[in-house]
């Protein structure tokens, strides 16, 4: 059906980085390193708002490649057999988001009013035991290792099916897929409550969590657009991953850049009306100085310029325009992350340097360096998907 | 009274590949107001048959353009110009109170446009074709080209059709 203009060979060999990728990475890792022992030893406030800005941009991407995994597998989709895998990649990381969450137990007293006993009278009603450190620690431990659990079976059922070929594999995720984001919906909004919304523990937003989801989906799809583009220009993949492939994560990255704003809107629209004080708080530290800047550059840079840049169909196919949007968008989360978490520490001006920059490009590092060894360790398509065939003839309409 | 729909030569196909294969050859003949017929969306039936790509996702842009400054005009106009009533110690013209209504008109101007648009473009009321069989609803594809078609005659044309490989031939009459 319609080889004639989508001709094209199949083509799969073993993904290897390339010598520039690798020593990048272990640039990228040595820049972290050295952020790490500056921060610890001269500004250790400025280092864990770093490490939890930068933590939880990889682990919304990791978790996003799951999700959407997850999402694939309960819809039972066939388009996006040949990308699984890309999505699954991401998934790599979930090992040290675990081992960062707990490392990030070691910086609670610095980030978090709630960890210093002395702030124990903003805690009201029950904080003061949602709060409580066993009790966060707990829940970052269930949150990290169900992932974990459920990486096992999802994604591991998809690597078995690459070398048995058996389709009950397939059947199986759904039903794994379907626990998976029920458990993903009650327990990302938890880490996203308890990671920073609980930076001011007298505010309260009930959206916060469906914010950070959406953040997440947005900035995992333009990652995903990058990671397309670069394997289907790559020698190690060709015909299984294809412009329209490009194309449908193109239409979901300008979907929830959509989504974010709605739900970002419907968080200020809701606080600004009813105008009470301790919902207001939050507005009112980011409405001032140089933070009302990043306020207006969020609803301008992870709203406008994408949703307006992407609306045009070519504007997706195009490798060029897409991976710019792309790019900005990814951006725009750390922007995002970043305008959470350094109001809270920093009233006057927003405060960037060498520590926010060396500890993102160290976890940069840490992330890539995961990725780069899922994908030279398994096949870079999910060959035996019994729904393959869907997705290598999968056109996208006009 | 005006005719409903013209007639022509239908070539009935049983399969799909078949039918893409045909309609690209029909074009490919110097047709062009001919049309497929399938119980189903085939992908790659667009370029088969050369349609261009439609002009409704313009008209939908445009339209919600014009939306959002209908409800922008309308909020301002009735909440501070013509109306003004203080709501909770919030200025007259209050941008997020407004938002949401620019919102869905927006959605509502660029919906109702679009749908509009397709109709005006797809000629409906109007049949065209006329109706083939009506297993194309079920399991059977049909390539049907209209007697006022480019270098029409009905002879060329159940030719071609046959030659494609169409299982059977129907002559329709205009009504």
């Amino acid at each position: 059906m319609g080889s004639s203009n989508h001709s094209h060979e199949l083509k799969l060999s073993k993904f290897e980085a390339p010598q520039q990728l690798k020593t990048a990475i272990f640039g990228a890792m040595f820049i972290g390193l050295l952020g790490l022992a500056y921060g610890l030893l001269k500004a250790p406030d400025r280092f864990w708002t770093s490490y939890l800005v930068a933590f939880f941009f990889f682990s919304s991407l990791a978790l996003g490649g799951m999700f959407f995994t997850a999402f694939n597998h309960a819809a039972k989709a066939g388009w996006s057999a040949s990308i699984r895998r890309i999505a699954e990649s991401f998934s790599s990381f979930l090992p040290a988001m675990l081992v960062g969450s707990f490392v990030l137990i070691l910086g609670f007293k610095y980030l978090y009013p709630w960890a210093d006993p002395s702030q124990a009278h903003r805690l009201t009603g029950g904080k003061a035991l949602y709060l409580a450190n066993w009790f966060v620690i707990l829940r970052l431990a269930i949150f990290g290792i169900g992932c974990l659990v459920f990486k096992k079976l999802m994604v591991g059922n998809s690597l078995k099916q690459d070398i048995n070929g058996d389709h009950a594999l397939t059947h199986k995720n759904v039903g794994i897929s379907i626990g998976f984001i029920a458990f993903f919906a009650i327990f990302f909004t938890l880490f996203s409550i308890d990671l920073l919304m609980s930076l001011l523990p007298s505010w309260y937003s009930t959206i916060f969590g469906i914010y950070m989801l959406g953040a997440m989906l947005q900035s995992t799809m333009a990652f995903m657009v990058l990671m397309i583009i670069w394997l289907r220009t790559s020698k190690w993949v060709s015909g299984y991953i294809t412009v329209d492939h490009q194309h449908d994560i193109g239409k979901f990255m300008k979907g929830f850049t959509i989504f974010w704003a709605y739900i970002a809107f419907s968080q200020f629209m809701l606080i600004w009306y009813a105008n009470i004080p301790e919902e207001t708080e939050f507005y009112l530290m980011r409405s001032h100085s140089g933070w009302l800047a990043v306020s207006v550059a969020l609803l301008i840079f992870r709203f406008a310029v994408p949703f307006l840049a992407l609306l045009p169909r070519e504007a997706k196919r195009n490798n060029f325009n897409v991976a710019t949007v792309a790019v900005l968008i990814l951006v725009m989360q750390y922007v995002d992350i970043y305008w959470l978490v350094y109001p809270n520490f920093f009233d006057g001006e927003p405060q960037f340097g060498f520590l926010e920059i060396s500890v993102f490009i160290g976890f940069a590092g840490i992330f890539m360096k995961l990725l780069t060894g899922f994908m030279s360790k398994n096949n870079l398509v999910a060959i035996k998907d019994p729904r393959l065939h869907e997705a290598l003839n999968h056109h996208v309409t006009y | 009274m005006a005719k409903k729909a013209i007639g022509g030569i239908a070539g009935i196909f049983l399969d799909e590949a078949t039918t893409v294969n045909a309609a690209r050859k029909v074009r490919e003949s110097g047709f062009t107001k001919f049309d497929a017929l399938s119980p189903y969306p085939i992908h790659a039936m667009e370029e088969a048959c050369g349609i261009k790509r439609s002009p409704i996702p313009y008209v939908t842009f445009v339209a919600g353009c014009v939306g959002l400054l209908a409800a922008l005009s309308l909020t301002y106009y009735t909440s501070a110009v013509d109306w003004a009533i203080n709501v909770g110690g919030k200025p007259m013209f209050s941008l997020p109170a407004f938002v949401p209504i620019m919102f869905e008109l927006t959605v509502l101007f660029a919906a109702l446009s679009s749908v509009g648009a397709f109709f005006y473009l797809s000629g409906i009321p109007r049949i065209d074709p006329p109706i083939i069989d009506k297993d194309i609803t079920c399991h059977k594809f049909a390539i049907f080209i209209p007697e006022n078609d480019v270098g029409y005659s009905a002879d060329r044309a159940e030719r071609l059709l046959k030659d494609l490989g169409a299982v059977e031939i129907k002559k329709m009459a205009e009504y």
